[in-house]
């Protein structure tokens, strides 16, 4: 049973197209990381999710109610914490907790709720005077308001340090153990690679990978990353060493001098001959095995194209 | 297992949402905590205040054949009405201009709508929340002031000074209307405030102007006025009947429109406080056969309540159309 259900979505501003064509579920109970550069559409899905912004085209259906017609309904069974929002400056934490208990029809305890997010200490202060991490963590506590039965984290550690964010991946791991479906964007890879059962990687509104973690680090050749320095690069060399079977992926980062990363698994000194085939002179080389970081690269950055430019 | 299926994949809905009077409550709160703890509402409490106090105390230490007649309360409804007329607008416009515009900007009002509120809920919640700020402070300011006028005045009318507090939260409301609507137009408050400014300016300056125009085209012929009789004292003691010309009845009618009008002439109404120097006041003579129903003063309470509907359905339906 698929807690968000995106179909072929559309979302078109006059020429400008940020959604295309998108379309994927997410399971209930599982954490489902929504990753992507900023500008790719993140927060224009989760806007179409809350019925924020109307579709152009396609439907959208949350915890199986159709997200424009039933949306007070989705909401109150939601918890959500919106991105690059500010929170009322003249009201305390205490406050804005009432507000969203209130609205809510929850019974939740203010103060228990602020401990739960490290924001206890500030709980009768005015959010005015808050860093950009307390009101993360003041509007996390709202989303946790009332036990919702999916989370709606937008950019969730924008502003907190490795500390806070450790903390965020802690309650989401607690709230899915409580049964809820947590739906989290982040554009970083090690946001979401330690908490997530599944990713989904959206890059200039359409989705290009959606699979578990380990699944992604398999499907970029699951190996080496191997970086080579050379004295030159050209498109013939690079579709050879692209042709390789072992090769993923490959890559020019920099020009002088351009520097290869080759997504490999088995042989190195292949992409190495084949270079040298090519009469260009290998001047350094690396290799390190691939993180995820490397898999949200290749995803999301262009291949190939930079070389033609030459 | 969606029950209703759509007529066309490529057709964008346009829902309308649901009104839910807890919701309402909820957002009027949260609204007028923000507003209380700012200066804002003790500062406009004060000022009520002290506008009372200072009026009546002008009353009594210059109107002394005002306080022979016993006529202070209906002075002091003049007065303040007057002043009142001008300052209420200029409080809703400057407490309503950012109601909506600026939760747009700062975006919280993702805040708002994260949680179970829907979009009428939240223009709803904020026109009473705002209104309660003005109301509030009107009552407090009334209230503290009433002890210092009944002392003040010889002859202390309740009805008169209860008459003007309720006119001035109803016309506080009516301008509240007109400011929250034309914040929910917009998503910048730099337009919403030229918006604000142009409502203010529309009817301090430009309404006044309309009737000017109409006398002048009037005087032109370009439009048909009305003659009617009014007996004239003549120099030699006698009287002598004098047919003169009036504007028609639907341009006074466009007079009585301006909610600042509207709120003098109710105020007669409840008030003993004399008519003619409130708000229009047209001439008994104007009229040989009765004046129409929509020039008569009770008129106005209907034309402030569309001043506070009108602009509200308006906003309720577009605001549930647009991308936020």
């Amino acid at each position: 049973m698929p807690a968000i259900s995106v179909d072929t979505l559309t979302k078109s501003y006059g020429q400008t197209l940020a959604l295309s064509d998108l379309s994927f579920e997410v399971e209930e109970g599982e954490v489902f990381g929504f990753l992507g550069p900023n500008g790719a559409g993140k927060s224009t899905t989760i806007n179409v999710l809350l019925d924020f912004i109307r579709p152009t085209a396609g439907h959208v259906d949350v915890l199986e109610l159709d997200a424009q017609t039933h949306s007070r309904e989705i909401r109150s069974r939601t918890g959500v914490l919106p991105e690059g929002v500010e929170t009322y400056d003249r009201l305390t934490a205490r406050q804005h907790l009432e507000f969203a208990i209130d609205s809510k029809g929850a019974d939740d305890d203010p103060e228990k709720l602020l401990e739960r997010v490290g924001l206890h200490d500030a709980i009768d202060k005015k959010a005015g005077g808050y860093s950009k991490g307390m009101s993360q963590r003041l509007m996390l506590a709202m989303a946790l308001v009332g036990e919702p039965e999916l989370l709606i984290l937008d950019e969730p550690s924008t502003g907190l340090d490795p500390n806070g964010a450790r903390e965020m991946r802690e309650i989401v791991r607690e709230e899915s153990a409580r049964g809820a479906t947590v739906f989290f964007s982040s554009h970083i890879m090690e946001q979401v690679e330690a908490v997530c059962d599944r990713v989904g990687i959206l890059r200039d509104g359409e989705m290009v990978a959606i699979d578990t973690v380990a699944g992604l680090r398999d499907s970029v050749g699951g190996g080496t990353s191997l970086r080579v320095t050379v004295d030159r690069i050209d498109d013939d060399a690079l579709q050879a060493v692209r042709s390789l079977p072992d090769v993923g992926s490959a890559t020019v980062e920099g020009q002088t001098p351009p520097t290869l990363i080759v997504q490999v698994d088995g042989s190195k000194t292949a992409v190495l001959s084949t270079l040298e085939d090519h009469g260009i002179e290998v001047q350094d080389f690396a290799t390190r095995e691939a993180s995820l970081e490397d898999v949200f690269q290749s995803y999301t950055t262009d291949t190939g194209t930079g070389v033609e430019a030459r | 297992m969606s029950t209703d299926t759509a007529t066309g994949s490529g057709e964008t809905t346009a829902p309308s949402s649901s009104i839910n009077l807890e919701s309402v409550r909820a957002v009027a709160k949260k609204d007028f905590q923000d507003a209380v703890r700012s200066w804002m509402f003790w500062g406009l409490s004060v000022f009520f205040f002290v506008l009372l106090v200072a009026v009546t105390g002008t009353i009594s230490y210059f109107g002394e054949e005002i306080a022979q007649q016993g006529a202070t309360t209906e002075a002091l409804v003049l007065f303040v009405s007057q002043i009142t007329r001008l300052v209420i607008p200029l409080i809703a416009l400057i407490l309503g201009w950012k109601a909506i515009a600026g939760e747009r900007e700062t975006g919280s009002i993702k805040i708002l709508l994260s949680l179970p509120h829907s979009r009428k809920d939240v223009l709803l919640g904020k026109l009473l929340g705002r209104s309660a700020v003005l109301s509030v402070s009107l009552i407090v300011g009334f209230a503290l002031a009433a002890v210092v006028v009944a002392a003040l005045l010889g002859s202390f009318d309740i009805v008169d000074y209860v008459a003007l507090l309720v006119m001035a939260i109803i016309y506080g409301l009516a301008y509240t209307s007109i400011a929250v609507a034309l914040s929910s137009i917009t998503r910048s408050t730099t337009i919403a405030g030229a918006a604000m400014f142009g409502v203010f300016i529309l009817f301090y300056i430009v309404w006044n102007a309309i009737q000017t125009v109409f006398q002048l085209l009037m005087n032109r012929g370009t439009i048909d006025g009305v003659s009617y009789t009014q007996e004239v004292p003549a120099a030699d003691g006698t009287t002598q009947q004098m047919t003169m010309e009036r504007l028609p009845d639907w341009v006074l009618f466009i007079n009585t429109i301006d909610p600042g009008n509207a709120f003098q002439n109710a105020i007669t109404v409840l008030s003993s406080s004399g008519s003619s120097e409130l708000g229009t006041s047209f001439p008994e003579v104007w009229f040989a056969n009765g004046v129409p129903f929509y020039l008569e003063n009770w008129f106005s309470f209907i034309i402030l309540l569309l001043w506070i509907v009108v602009p509200m359905a308006i906003a309720l339906y577009r605001f549930d159309r647009v991308d936020l």
